[in-house]
């Protein structure tokens, strides 16, 4: 099963089993009182109505995400839980129902997957996003957002923690580097492999796909006077890692018992979608985008890295709040490998802000490594796990033959750098979010819906789980 | 001919590997009791030099030196590599390099020196730089097999890495714009590719299997006169040559004689075997003679054998009865 990331492909490489035959996690089944009793029964006829029910004991995604054992078994429960086929399904249950009993589907459209899609279709990405938006609501979708005003908070958030983090750097020893937090695959590595030595480095902010979750399902639920359970959120993305994160305990609402992003479909799927619907992209009539949670009327995008521009935003408020210079372009540096560049800026001759990009395995091996060791010069790494970035996202459409993969890359890559770039904190929006959603930048309540948490798996020392 | 010339004794279980420095004045031996151990020539006889007893907190798997002879890599079953430097009479760790999910199974260097390969367990395949003040950076990690990776070895004048596995195929990686891939997988072996030797030239490759066979591997180059087709404008491997029915076991290492061209092979069926082209044999079908075997070398399973690279025909050889033996085999050539 292909897919993920190169990071979780490597991680327990051997371990590939479907969850059912050789799980090793061992199964808590909820206690309940009175359960263990020993009943004696001449004729066993009587006790059967007092018998408690006993749980079935369940495998779930997020035992499989909380286990240091095989990432490849939590791909078998994945895709069964987060498919197109799931997405089908509850279309069509939704379709059965009255109108008021019905679920209020909202699909949130990444930028990568969106150009993706557009390079395979041969559309603009605009024009795509909106044949998406057109294909989606012919299937029932009610709306149809783009992901990038979630991004504008994600790089908001990022810039306050890297400025919290900057300032508290010659007390904190473990305040800096920051580490950017939004690829799934990284994060879910970072846990399994070096656990509490790494972990307090990476942003605590929420990546644009979960931004969107609490957006889509707090904001924007209460606005619409919808209960979070009653809307079924997708969302569109690179890459099958995505997956995982939203299956993470903390983007679980107990409350109402829903994820806010109950099921991740990504590009390669939204491909074999319109395959199987015999849907011709380019000949779908394009609707608008909703406007409540879209960056704008036209398809935004932000400066930067086409994988969202974390380290060019946090550098750039970074300068000027912390030493008053407006940079406008960034000159970066490729280092040892075009997926590890660096940006500096010097004041009176000494270097203030080290930032790095630092993409796929081996440059987080070598960043990893250096900060075992105390060697790392950077205050910011913008890391990802996929060589070149999102737009090379292990679910993004394959190359047609003939273009190589390298070719495709760079061809999206320029059609993002054409997108127009927006400024996060120039979104009139953001404002009210903070006051009137939040209740204030720096409240409880920005805290829990803004940020995560992790922590590290412990590796399983379980002697069945050896495979020799 | 069939008795050693020297048993070397020491080692307090398996010794899963030898090999020498480039000078060819040192052995190098390890194995399961964690320990490297450095055997020298004084006089007619060789003793044990050095001992690095707990140079791993688990079994020591492959010693490799660097071609300058000032360094040794070591690769062991707690998934790191120790680096080490041995310019000066004590021996000492420099650097570990960490990032293998489990067992480290071999490591090389690269005839420049200035690259390193390990693989693992874990299936994949790592190249590292060397760069200045003991700096070893991660250039490339190759999830090229699907098993087990057992053995990467370097070709002996370009920049080119073979690595063998479990997966029962052979891959070959070059340096494409500033990473590694695969240009070239060799099929054939029916079972676990154990080890592999380049000849002093580097056109052919010979490797040993678990099928108990030894293949000879040659390379084709784009334009070659025999019209061997090459995709992608790349070279191509071909099996030249199958030697089969030699060996009834496992046969665990082979390693080509640079000086001599001879090849020697270690088995599980404890003999060493010496191999030898005929003088009469064609270039595209090759013919290798079994010009010698020593069905007792070891009591148990011979892990390896490595040919010393400066004297001709002294053959080192390691196994699981926790010995290490020398032959002398200069006569036969």
């Amino acid at each position: 099963m292909a897919g993920f990331s190169g990071v979780l492909k490597l991680t327990d490489l051997d371990d590939f089993i479907a969850p059912s035959q050789e799980c090793i996690k061992p199964v808590k089944v909820e206690q309940k009182s009175g359960r263990g009793v020993i009943r004696i029964d001449n004729d066993g006829t009587d006790a059967l109505s007092t018998v408690p029910k006993y749980e079935k004991a369940k495998i779930t995604l997020n035992d499989c995400l909380a286990c240091s054992g095989c990432i490849t078994s939590a791909e078998v429960v994945l895709v069964n839980q987060q498919s197109h086929d799931e997405f089908y399904r509850v279309l069509a249950e939704n379709s059965n129902l009255q109108e008021c009993e019905r679920r209020t589907v909202v699909v949130s459209l990444s930028l990568q997957a969106i150009l993706s899609i557009s390079a395979k279709f041969f559309l603009r990405p605009h024009e795509c996003a909106q044949k998406l938006a057109g294909y989606f609501k012919k299937l029932g979708v009610h709306y149809v957002f783009d992901i990038n005003f979630a991004r504008s908070l994600s790089l908001l958030e990022a810039q306050k923690e890297f400025l919290a983090r900057y300032r508290r750097k010659d007390v904190d020893s473990k305040a800096l580097p920051m580490l950017a937090s939004a690829c799934p695959g990284w994060i879910c590595y970072a846990e399994k492999t070096h656990g509490s030595y790494i972990l307090p480095y990476i942003s605590n902010g929420r990546s644009p796909q979960q931004m969107m979750g609490v957006l889509v399902k707090d904001l924007w639920s209460t606005r619409k006077g919808i209960t979070p359970d009653k809307i079924y959120h997708v969302t569109v993305m690179p890459c099958f890692d995505k997956k995982l994160e939203a299956a993470r305990d903390d983007f679980y609402n107990d409350l109402y018992s829903t994820r806010e992003v109950d099921c991740v479909i990504t590009s390669v799927e939204v491909e074999q979608m319109l395959l199987r619907d015999q849907v011709e992209l380019p000949s779908v009539d394009p609707v608008e985008l909703d406007s409540d949670l879209s960056s704008g009327p036209v398809l935004t995008s932000h400066h930067g890295s086409s994988s969202g521009g974390y380290a060019h935003h946090v550098f750039i408020s970074a300068a000027r709040e912390l030493f008053d210079l407006d940079q406008d372009k960034l000159q970066w540096k490729t280092l040892r490998n075009v997926d590890f560049r660096e940006v500096t800026l010097e004041v009176n001759g000494e270097t203030v802000l080290r930032f790095a990009l630092a993409y796929g395995f081996r440059n987080i091996q070598n960043l990893v490594q250096k900060l075992k060791r105390g060697k790392s010069q950077y205050h910011y790494i913008e890391v990802m796990a996929c060589p070149s970035g999102c737009l090379n996202g292990g679910a993004q459409i394959r190359p047609d033959g003939g273009t190589s993969a390298k070719d495709l890359v760079s061809k999206l890559e320029e059609t993002y750098e054409l997108l127009p770039a927006i400024k996060p904190n120039e979104d009139p929006r953001i404002p009210l979010c903070y006051s009137e959603w939040l209740g204030g930048a720096d409240s409880a309540k920005a805290q829990k819906q803004l940020r995560t948490n992790y922590k590290a798996v412990e590796k399983s020392t379980n002697v069945l789980g050896i495979k020799w | 001919m069939a008795t050693a010339l020297e048993t070397l004794t020491g080692h307090k279980d398996r010794v899963w590997n030898v090999s020498w420095n480039p000078q060819g004045t040192i052995l190098t031996s390890c194995g399961s009791d964690r320990s490297i151990r450095l055997w020298a020539k004084e006089g007619d006889t060789w003793i044990n030099k050095n001992v690095l007893s707990e140079a791993h907190t688990r079994t020591v798997r492959c010693v490799a030196w660097s071609p300058c002879g000032r360094n040794m890599a070591s690769a062991s079953f707690d998934a790191t590599v120790n680096i080490w430097d041995c310019k000066a009479n004590e021996i000492e760790c420099i650097a570990t390099l960490e990032g293998h999910e489990n067992e480290v199974k071999c490591v090389a260097w690269s005839a420049s020196g200035s690259l390193l390969a390990t693989c693992s367990r874990d299936k994949s395949v790592w190249v590292w730089e060397v760069g200045d003040d003991d700096e070893y950076e991660c250039s490339s990690v190759l999830p090229s097999h699907t098993q087990d990776v057992k053995k990467v070895v370097f070709h002996p004048n370009a920049d080119i890495l073979a690595s063998a596995s479990y997966d029962n195929c052979i891959k070959l990686y070059k340096e494409d714009a500033d990473d590694w891939s695969v240009f070239c997988t060799l099929n054939g072996h029916e079972s676990t590719v154990w080890s592999l030797a380049f000849d002093a030239s580097g056109h052919r490759l010979a490797s040993c299997s678990d099928d108990n066979t030894v293949k000879i591997w040659q390379e084709y180059k784009p334009g070659n006169t025999e019209g061997i087709a090459t995709p992608n404008n790349e070279p191509v491997w071909k099996c030249v040559c199958t030697l089969s029915g030699y060996h009834n076991r496992t046969i665990y290492d082979i390693d080509w004689c640079h000086l001599s061209g001879a090849i020697a092979t270690s088995c599980g069926d404890d003999a060493i075997r010496i191999f030898k082209e005929h003088p009469n044999s064609e270039k595209n079908a090759p013919v290798f003679d079994l010009i010698l075997t020593i069905p007792q070398a070891h009591s148990e399973d011979v892990n390896s054998v490595s040919w010393n690279p400066a004297v001709i025909g002294l053959l080192a050889s390691s196994s699981d009865d926790g010995t290490v033996k020398l032959w002398d085999f200069s006569k036969i050539f």
